[in-house]
């Protein structure tokens, strides 16, 4: 099942959901380049067995300011979240992702996983990544993962020693690093997206 | 005797202010196949990373010419698209970038260079499924992810194979025949026989006679402390072989 695309700025993401049990969620935003923007969602697990799958990648460029905020809370136990959210800045773009998983304690038997990703293409970007777990239940399998990097360097040499000018490899690099989310968009979506790379240069 | 190849000329040069190739020379002409032995920090991979242009080697002295023009003036695009190619000691995992899509990138920058427009759709899928029997790899190896979960003999494969879809004028194989098996080895050195022209040339780097044995070098070079101590034929390799580095 693919899941349900929203392009921030064009399309309403939801912004409050809650799940009875066994419902499922599975959304997926992106940001392109372009103008300010703030996706807020939040998500309620309350019915056992129910899933959210909230994904997204977000490109900011020159002065744009990116702030994304997830909140998933486990009331019920026996459910299941992932957040997987990618995303670089460039230029003097500004991003702040917020993302909590809070497990209510009587949500036991709850899996919940977060992960963050971002990349500074620039000198001038700014990214602040603030994952939070909140855990009130003990039997539970719970992660998250948030790291702000620069392009690889020797992945970089690789490319380039193979041909690839510098410009062109670090688009490549980026299309690899969205790849886990980019590659679950439709065909011309994805491809929007990577044409959209070239502009997240310095 | 071909022409030059590549001519280096007291090459000093080294990484994070520690000084490590303390005077190569060497030259290599067209046709030839030349090996690099050598104990662990003699400089080996220092020298191919310098040749190569990474960012992070400094040359402090001397100078080296690639077909008669300033190597280390060139970014390592550049050199690439001269005809320099690195088959990588430890070959990068690149997640989400097919083979046959960063191939193409790669053959088409060059073009580009060239002042050549992009390689035609056909042309390109006939190279690749050539290429791809060369190193005996099944067609759905070009869908691949580079690199990304190949074991280590499929990465050394899969350098060798990139080898080949750029013909390259000069090769460097670092260390390419380490951890392989047997049958790994022969796709290695028949990929290396199917690439030699009298124009084109090779330096092998390896701790083994095995692989030379099969290539048959010009000349064989023991690189010891940033220097070349020695150089010979096939009995150079023997001596490595039967006495170590130890002797030189």
């Amino acid at each position: 099942m693919a899941p349900k695309v929203y392009i921030a700025g064009r399309d309403e993401i939801p912004r409050k959901v809650s799940l009875g049990a066994g419902e499922e969620l599975d959304i997926l935003f992106v940001v392109f380049p372009g103008a300010d923007c703030s996706i807020e969602v939040d998500v309620d697990l309350c019915g056992p067995g129910a899933d959210a799958q909230i994904r997204g990648l977000y490109l900011a460029t020159g002065n744009q300011k990116v702030d994304i905020a997830l909140d998933v809370r486990h009331s019920a136990g026996g459910c299941h979240s992932r957040q997987l959210v990618k995303g670089i800045a460039s230029g003097s773009a500004r991003a702040n992702f917020y993302g909590r998983i809070y497990v209510a304690q009587d949500a036991q038997k709850t899996k919940a996983y977060q992960e963050n990703h971002n990349i500074l293409a620039s000198e001038k970007a700014k990214i602040g990544t603030k994952p939070q777990l909140e855990i009130y239940a003990d039997d539970v399998e719970c992660s998250h993962g948030a790291t702000i990097g620069r392009l690889n360097e020797d992945e970089q040499f690789y490319m380039r020693s193979r041909g690839i000018p510098e410009a062109e490899a670090r688009v490549l690099q980026m299309i690899s690093f969205l790849a886990p989310v980019a590659g679950l968009l439709p065909e011309d979506l994805a491809n929007q997206v990577y044409e959209s790379l070239s502009q997240c240069q310095d | 005797m071909g022409k030059v190849l590549l001519k280096i000329e007291n090459l000093h040069a080294g990484i994070a202010g520690k000084e490590i190739l303390k005077g190569i020379d060497l030259t290599i002409n067209e046709g030839e196949v030349h090996a690099l032995m050598g104990p662990n920090g003699a400089g080996k991979s220092t020298l191919s990373a310098v040749l190569t242009g990474r960012p992070d080697f400094v040359v402090t002295e001397g100078s080296v010419t690639f077909r008669g023009k300033d190597l280390l003036a060139m970014a390592p695009e550049e050199r690439a698209w001269a005809g320099l190619f690195l088959s990588f000691q430890y070959p990068i995992e690149i997640p989400g970038v097919s083979i046959s899509n960063f191939m193409k990138s790669a053959i088409n920058a060059k073009r580009k260079a060239q002042g050549l427009k992009d390689i035609a759709p056909g042309d390109y899928l006939r190279l690749l499924k050539e290429k791809m029997a060369m190193v005996k790899m099944k067609g759905e190896f070009a869908k691949r992810e580079v690199n990304v979960g190949f074991s280590g003999g499929e990465k050394k494969r899969n350098e060798i194979f990139q080898m080949a879809m750029l013909e390259p004028v000069l090769s460097i194989l670092d260390e390419t025949d380490s951890g392989l098996d047997v049958d790994a080895l022969k796709i290695v050195s028949d990929g290396v026989d199917a690439l030699r022209t009298p124009q084109s040339g090779f330096i092998v780097i390896t701790h083994y006679p095995s692989l030379l044995e099969s290539m048959k070098p010009d000349a064989v070079h023991v690189l010891k402390n940033g220097r070349i101590a020695c150089t010979g034929g096939m009995e150079v390799a023997q001596k490595v072989q039967t006495d170590g580095f130890e002797s030189f």
